[in-house]
């Protein structure tokens, strides 16, 4: 392992995966860097967790290269003992309990705390005793958030974690994965649609689309990557001319545009021509760039 | 509370892994605790395994007990030898196999999701769900030969009731039951886990093809028979094999379905 590698948590090549005709995962190439909270962000179908499940070697890949902390992580106990994949339709046997699923989970997750899994078990509420086919689905995705975050996995993925969890439980979601994860630096990669939820947690950002890589990109620079314009259309028409045009709305006389990349000048320049100008948010930007792209 | 144990943990880990890994790392374990840690994960809820089978032969051996004395009963006497080989009839003793074939299956459809998720090998997965099904065929084995002794020694239970003396069991000496009992359960353990495994790798179209091929084989097979007259022979090889040699011969379907069951598994895939 030389020096390079030992920062690079999972480095992917033309990765590609078919479903007979199928094409869920398109040549995708990328890396993830080791301690950082990573959002993969996507539409329902894009491959998000195809490509999660080629990650932990649940899947194999048609072509190209995967390297999970250096090696291809497929069948690889050093490998696979390091991740943790908190899969939003995860199996559990039929007349499995929560605590069973607590007893076990140390064996095979050796950075396992007991007592921040008890603790998290009190936050979101869970009966121990209640066998798991009886939970609802905010309690069966609790039972997953508790094994990801306890876990302490060195790389950590969670696949729509928070399916059915009511805004309370998310935000002790998003609060303790936080809190662990300042103490406990870790890889951490969150699949979700959530997107400004998750917006102030995420380091990076990578969104798929259609089996391909849309965006990859450190969150803090995307969003301030882009702007709203709204003012009259004619003055918001001059303004955005020869612009990069993410998404333009209007009603009537007025114009809504979203463009990327305006300088302090250039904003200066907008407010004095009367326009109002406003940020983006991640969500805003993800939809327009990713409704753009399945239009055209 | 374990305070000092992480400490430990750390230094060790500092000491064996500093050289290839740096952050929140976790130390390898080695191959033998990974696939022990598999049949544990099989057990961590004892009913499966151990709690539901054993209420089924209490039931099964309450009902024997009521039925026995009701033809005692009737007929005025279990004491009789005919009486003795009248209660071998009963299949009461195979109860438990009905619902273990099921657990065979659910070990692999349930288990392996459950596994891969808490990141374990499709090697290590089989080689654990392996050993469990060996360990618990043998306390099985074990349990039911000790128990078919008992009731020879207490007579039926000072009742004149046999559950444990039926069918091939009880006949030949407890070695012979010790061989016949562990290789049953070895079968139904490995048949329920084989066909449970040749969904998760193929699917619906295994299915169909699997259970159309084993089919064909036994028509094929009993035609085969047939058209060559042969089950006189048959008839002779099987009385020539006996009830130990007949046992004997299971292990092999038993080894085909844990073979092919680890081959098929390398390559399979959870659903979603």
């Amino acid at each position: 392992m030389n020096l390079t590698d030992t920062n690079t948590a999972v480095r992917v090549d033309g990765l590609t995966k078919k479903f007979g005709s199928f094409t869920a995962i398109d040549d995708v190439s990328f890396t993830i860097e080791r301690n950082k909270i990573y959002g993969l962000l996507g539409r329902n179908g894009a491959g998000k967790t195809t490509l999660m499940q080629l990650l932990t070697g649940q899947q194999f890949a048609t072509r190209g290269t995967l390297e999970v902390f250096g090696a291809s992580p497929v069948e690889n106990a050093r490998v696979l003992q390091q991740i943790c994949f908190i899969k939003e339709s995860q199996k559990y046997p039929d007349s499995f309990r929560i605590e069973h699923v607590l007893a076990s989970a140390p064996w095979f997750f050796a950075n396992w705390d007991a007592d921040f899994a008890q603790r998290l078990a009190v936050d979101f509420r869970l009966p121990l005793t209640r066998a798991i086919k009886k939970l609802s689905r905010g309690q069966l995705s609790a039972v997953g958030v508790i094994v990801g975050l306890a876990s302490r996995a060195p790389l950590t993925y969670f696949d729509e974690p928070y399916l059915g969890l009511d805004a309370v439980a998310r935000q002790i979601f998003y609060d303790r994965l936080l809190e662990d994860y300042v103490e406990h630096p870790r890889t951490v990669v969150l699949s979700t649609h959530l997107i400004d939820e998750v917006s102030n947690l995420l380091e990076h950002v990578l969104v798929i689309d259609d089996g391909r890589i849309l965006m990859d990109q450190d969150a803090e620079a995307l969003r301030g990557s882009a702007s709203n314009v709204v003012g009259k259309k004619t003055d918001v028409d001059f303004f955005v001319a020869g612009r990069d045009i993410i998404s333009r709305d209007g009603l009537g006389g007025l114009a809504s545009v979203t463009v990327a990349g305006l300088s302090e000048a250039e904003r200066a320049g907008a407010r004095a021509a009367g326009l109002e100008l406003s940020p983006v948010s991640l969500q805003q930007l993800i939809v327009a760039r990713t409704t753009s792209t399945s239009a055209g | 509370m374990s305070a000092p144990h992480r400490l430990w943990e750390c230094t060790l880990m500092t000491l064996i892994d500093a050289p290839t890994d740096t952050v929140a790392s976790v130390h390898s374990r080695t191959a033998w605790t990974r696939v022990w840690n598999v049949a544990r994960l099989h057990l961590v809820d004892r009913r499966t395994y151990i709690g539901i089978p054993w209420l089924i032969v209490g039931i099964a051996f309450v009902i024997t007990v009521f039925i026995a004395q009701i033809i005692g009963f009737t007929t005025g006497g279990l004491g009789t030898a005919d009486a003795i080989e009248g209660q071998r009839y009963s299949w009461a003793v195979l109860s438990p196999q009905w619902y273990l074939i099921v657990v065979g299956v659910q070990a692999i459809s349930f288990g392996f999701p459950l596994a891969l998720g808490f990141g374990v090998t499709r090697r290590d997965f089989y080689l654990g769900t392996a050993l469990m099904f060996v360990l618990i065929a043998a306390v099985n084995a074990i349990a039911f030969t000790v128990l078919t002794q008992l009731e020879q020694v207490t007579n039926g239970w000072w009742l004149d009731s046999y559950m444990f003396n039926a069918l091939w069991f009880g006949l030949n000496g407890w070695p012979v039951d010790l061989l016949s009992f562990f290789v049953v359960q070895l079968l139904v353990f490995f048949v329920g886990a084989f066909i449970a495994t040749i969904y998760m790798r193929w699917r619906m179209l295994g299915m169909v093809i699997f259970w159309s091929a084993l089919a064909l084989t036994i028509v094929g097979t009993v035609m085969l028979i047939t058209f060559t007259s042969s089950w006189p022979a048959v008839g002779t090889w099987i009385s020539a094999q006996g009830i130990a040699g007949i046992f004997a011969w299971l292990f092999v379907p038993a080894f085909l379905a844990a073979g092919g069951g680890f081959l098929a598994l390398r390559r399979a895939t959870p659903k979603n």
